[in-house]
C-alpha cells in the first residue's frame, strides 16, 4: 500500500483508529463511519492530493500525499517561492462595487484593497501582507468569476 | 385546530403567479396546490433549472440572472401574471413583498396582491414614519430621533453612545451600523447611507439608542378585511449575525406572560394605525427588565413563519391567500392557541469560521433531515450551482416538540442527519448552537455569536483525526468525489466518477 500521509493545515495527522467507511453515495462523496460505537455522517469530495471532509457540519480541507508527493513538495517550498508578487484573485463570484487603491499605493496587511458584492452582500477584499499595489485588473462596475485575478501586491 | 376547508368548497383563485424564487415560492406552490390552485412560476435566465420552476404548473420567463431586471422588476412580472392569466399575484419576502407600487400596479392591472393593501405598504414601509405613528398610538420605541439624521449630528450625541444607524427604507439588516463613539460615526454614517442606496434606493438614515443586551422578539398577526384580527403568539429571534436572523423559536424563552400580554397588546395597537389585513410582524426588542421597545412592523410574510405554523397548527400561506380572496377568519383562527416548541434554523452557504462570509459554488451531496416533528422548507437540491445575484439562504430546518429542551433534542437530532456538500454551509454554527449552554438555558440575547461563537472553536482532536482517515480512505480509493474541484470550480456531473469508483471497488 502506498504510504500516505494526512496534512490539516500545517500539521501532519495521525488517522483515527478502529474506524471503518461505508459509502452512501460514491458520485457525491457521500459516507457513513463507524468505529463499533459510534456512527458519523460525512461528505469527502476532492482528487489528488486535494480533500474536503464535511464532519459535523464543517468544512474540513485535508492534504493526503504520498511519500514522493511530500518530498517533492518540499523540495518546492525549500526553493523559496516567499517573497514575489502575490496575485489577489476573487474567492467568490459578484460584482466589484468599489476600489479603495491605485497602482502604486502601499498597503498595510488587512488593508481594504476592493468591494466585491455577492449574494446581496458587501465583501471586502484584504491585503493578505504588506506591500505595494503593481497593477489593477478590475474596475469598478465589472462582473468577476470564482478565481478572476483582482490585482497584484508586490 | 382551525381546519383550512371548513367554509371553502371552492379555491379562493383559479391560478396564482408566485412571484418570487428559492424556498419561498416552493412554500407558496405547496399552499396553492392544498387550496386547489394552480401555481405559476416565473424565473430569470439563471433559475430555469431551479426547483420552484419544476415544481409550478408552468413558469413565465421574467428576465436576465439580475433580480433588478427580473424579480424586481414590476413591468415583467405584471405582464407575467397577464400572459398566464393568474388572479392573484404573492410576492414571497424580499424582491417586491413590500414595494407598494408593486401592490399598486397589480390592482390597476385588476388582480389581487396577497399581502397587506398598499397604504400599509406605503405607511409602514418608512421606518421613521412607522415609529413616529407607534409612539403616537402609546407604543414605547427605542429612545433616538423621529427625524431623519443630517449631516448636522449633534443630535446623536445627545442620545449619547453606543447608537444604531438604521435606513429609514431598512430590511434585512442592510444600512445598519453600531456606533460605539463619534469618532467612528462619519465613517458609520457614510457607508450605512451607500449600503440603504444600494439596497433600497433611499439612503435616508435615522438613529436609535444601542439597547443592550436584549433579545428581538416579534409578534405574528394575520388579519382578514373584514376587521378580525388574530395574533398569533411571538417568536424570539435573538440569534442574529449582521442585524440578520439565523435562528427562530417560538414561545420566547425570555417571555413571560405579563410581559406576552403587553407584547401583543402593542402590536395591535401598532396594526390599528393602519387599514390593515392579510399578514404582518411586530418587531420589538426585549431588554433586560423585560420593557419592550417597537422596532418595526414587516408587512409581509417573513421568512420564519413556520415557527409560528408549528405551535398554531395553521398553514399561513393558505390563510393569506385565502383573506385576499375576501374570506373571513373563523373564530378558531382569530382565537387560535399555541402548542408546544418550535424552533428554526437557517442553513446558509455562508462561512461561520470566516465572518459568516457568503460563500459560492455547486452543491454536492444534499441530505436533508426527516422524522418526527421535522419540517425542512428547502429551494435548492443536489448538484445546483448557487447564483451569486440571490440570496445565500439553502434551506430552512424546523423542528417541533412538546416543550423547548426536546425542541432542542430534536433539532440536534435533525442536525446530525443534515448533510450538504460543495458548498461552505454555516451547519457547523448551528450544530455548536444546540450544545451551547447559554442558547440551551434560554438566557442569551442579540450578543450571542458576536461573544459566545466569536470566531468559532478549533477542530476537535477527534474530528481532525477522523476528517484524516476518510481523506485517506478517498484517495486510497483512487477516486474523485463530489460536485466541486478543490479550487471551487464547477467538475461534470459526478456520477461517471462514481461508477469508476464502484467497479475500482468491485475489482479491488
Amino acid at each position: 500500500m502506498t504510504d500516505y500521509e494526512a496534512r490539516i493545515g500545517d500539521e501532519r495527522v495521525d488517522p483515527a483508529a478502529a474506524w471503518r467507511i461505508e459509502w452512501i453515495d460514491w458520485a457525491h462523496g457521500v459516507a457513513r463511519a463507524f468505529d463499533g460505537e459510534r456512527s458519523r455522517l460525512v461528505v469527502v469530495e476532492g482528487s489528488g492530493t486535494e480533500w474536503t471532509v464535511t464532519i459535523g457540519g464543517r468544512r474540513v480541507p485535508v492534504t493526503v500525499r504520498s511519500w514522493r508527493e511530500r518530498v517533492l513538495a518540499e523540495a518546492e517550498v525549500g526553493a523559496g517561492a516567499q517573497a514575489g508578487p502575490v496575485e489577489i484573485r476573487a474567492t467568490l463570484p459578484g460584482l466589484v462595487v468599489g476600489i479603495s487603491v491605485a497602482a502604486g499605493d502601499e498597503v498595510d496587511a488587512g488593508a481594504s484593497l476592493l468591494t466585491i458584492e455577492a449574494m446581496k452582500m458587501q465583501n471586502e477584499v484584504r491585503a493578505p501582507r504588506p506591500g505595494r499595489v503593481i497593477d489593477v485588473a478590475v474596475s469598478a462596475g465589472q462582473t468577476v468569476a470564482t478565481g478572476a485575478a483582482l490585482l497584484r501586491l508586490e | 385546530m382551525a381546519s383550512l376547508r371548513t367554509d371553502s368548497p371552492v379555491p379562493p383563485f383559479e391560478r396564482l403567479l408566485v412571484a418570487n424564487r428559492g424556498e419561498i415560492a416552493v412554500r407558496v406552490i405547496r399552499a396553492c396546490r392544498e387550496l386547489g390552485v394552480s401555481p405559476i412560476t416565473v424565473h430569470s435566465d439563471a433559475d430555469v433549472d431551479a426547483l420552484h420552476v419544476a415544481l409550478g404548473d408552468r413558469s413565465e420567463r421574467i428576465g436576465p440572472p439580475s433580480a433588478g431586471e427580473s424579480y424586481l422588476s414590476i413591468p415583467a412580472v405584471i405582464e407575467a401574471a397577464e400572459r398566464c392569466g393568474a388572479q392573484a399575484i404573492h410576492p414571497g419576502y424580499g424582491f417586491l413583498s413590500e414595494n407598494a407600487e408593486f401592490a399598486r400596479a397589480v390592482e390597476a392591472a385588476g388582480l389581487v396582491f396577497v399581502g397587506p393593501p398598499p397604504s400599509v405598504l406605503e405607511a409602514l414601509g418608512n421606518k421613521l414614519a412607522a415609529r413616529r405613528s407607534a409612539a403616537e398610538a402609546g407604543v414605547p420605541i427605542v429612545p433616538g430621533t423621529t427625524v431623519a439624521l443630517a449631516e448636522d449630528v449633534s443630535a446623536v450625541e445627545e442620545i449619547g453612545f453606543p447608537v444604531m444607524l438604521k435606513a429609514v427604507a431598512g430590511g434585512g439588516g442592510r444600512g445598519m451600523r453600531r456606533v460605539d463613539a463619534a469618532d467612528e460615526l462619519a465613517g458609520a454614517m457614510a457607508s450605512a447611507r451607500r449600503e440603504a442606496e444600494a439596497a433600497f434606493g433611499d439612503g435616508t438614515i435615522y438613529v436609535e439608542r444601542m439597547v443592550a443586551p436584549a433579545r428581538h422578539v416579534e409578534v405574528q398577526l394575520l388579519g382578514d378585511r373584514h376587521g378580525g384580527l388574530a395574533v398569533l403568539g411571538e417568536r424570539d429571534c435573538s440569534v442574529q449575525r449582521r442585524h440578520q436572523k439565523l435562528v427562530e423559536e417560538s414561545p420566547s424563552p425570555a417571555v413571560d406572560e405579563a410581559t406576552r400580554a403587553a407584547l401583543f397588546e402593542s402590536a395591535r395597537r401598532v396594526a390599528a394605525t393602519v387599514d390593515f389585513h392579510n399578514v404582518a410582524t411586530v418587531e420589538f426588542l426585549l431588554d433586560g427588565e423585560g420593557n419592550h421597545y417597537f422596532l418595526e412592523m414587516n408587512t409581509r410574510l417573513q421568512v420564519e413563519h413556520g415557527v409560528t405554523e408549528l405551535v398554531t397548527g395553521l398553514d399561513l400561506v393558505a390563510w393569506q391567500i385565502r383573506v385576499a380572496a375576501g374570506e373571513p377568519l373563523p373564530p378558531d383562527v382569530l382565537e387560535a392557541t399555541t402548542r408546544g416548541h418550535a424552533i428554526e434554523v437557517r442553513l446558509y452557504a455562508e462561512d461561520p469560521w470566516d465572518g459568516f462570509r457568503p460563500s459560492a459554488g455547486r452543491i454536492g451531496a444534499w441530505c436533508m433531515p426527516e422524522g418526527p416533528g421535522t419540517r425542512v422548507d428547502a429551494g435548492m437540491t443536489a448538484d445546483t450551482d448557487l447564483r451569486p445575484e440571490y440570496d445565500p439562504l439553502l434551506a430552512k430546518l424546523l423542528v417541533h416538540a412538546a416543550d423547548r429542551p426536546s425542541a432542542i433534542d430534536r433539532l440536534r437530532r435533525a442536525l446530525d442527519e443534515t448533510l450538504v456538500g460543495g458548498v461552505v454551509t454555516d451547519a457547523g454554527f448551528l450544530r455548536w448552537l444546540v450544545d451551547d449552554p447559554a442558547f440551551v438555558g434560554g438566557a442569551y440575547d442579540t450578543s450571542l455569536i458576536a461573544e459566545r461563537w466569536a470566531g468559532g472553536p478549533p477542530l476537535s482532536d477527534d474530528d481532525r483525526a477522523l476528517a484524516a482517515f476518510v481523506a485517506l480512505e478517498a484517495r486510497r480509493l483512487g477516486v474523485t468525489t463530489g460536485a466541486s474541484t478543490p479550487d471551487g470550480t464547477p467538475a461534470p456531473p459526478g456520477s461517471a466518477w462514481g461508477e469508476r469508483a464502484r467497479r475500482d471497488a468491485l475489482r479491488g
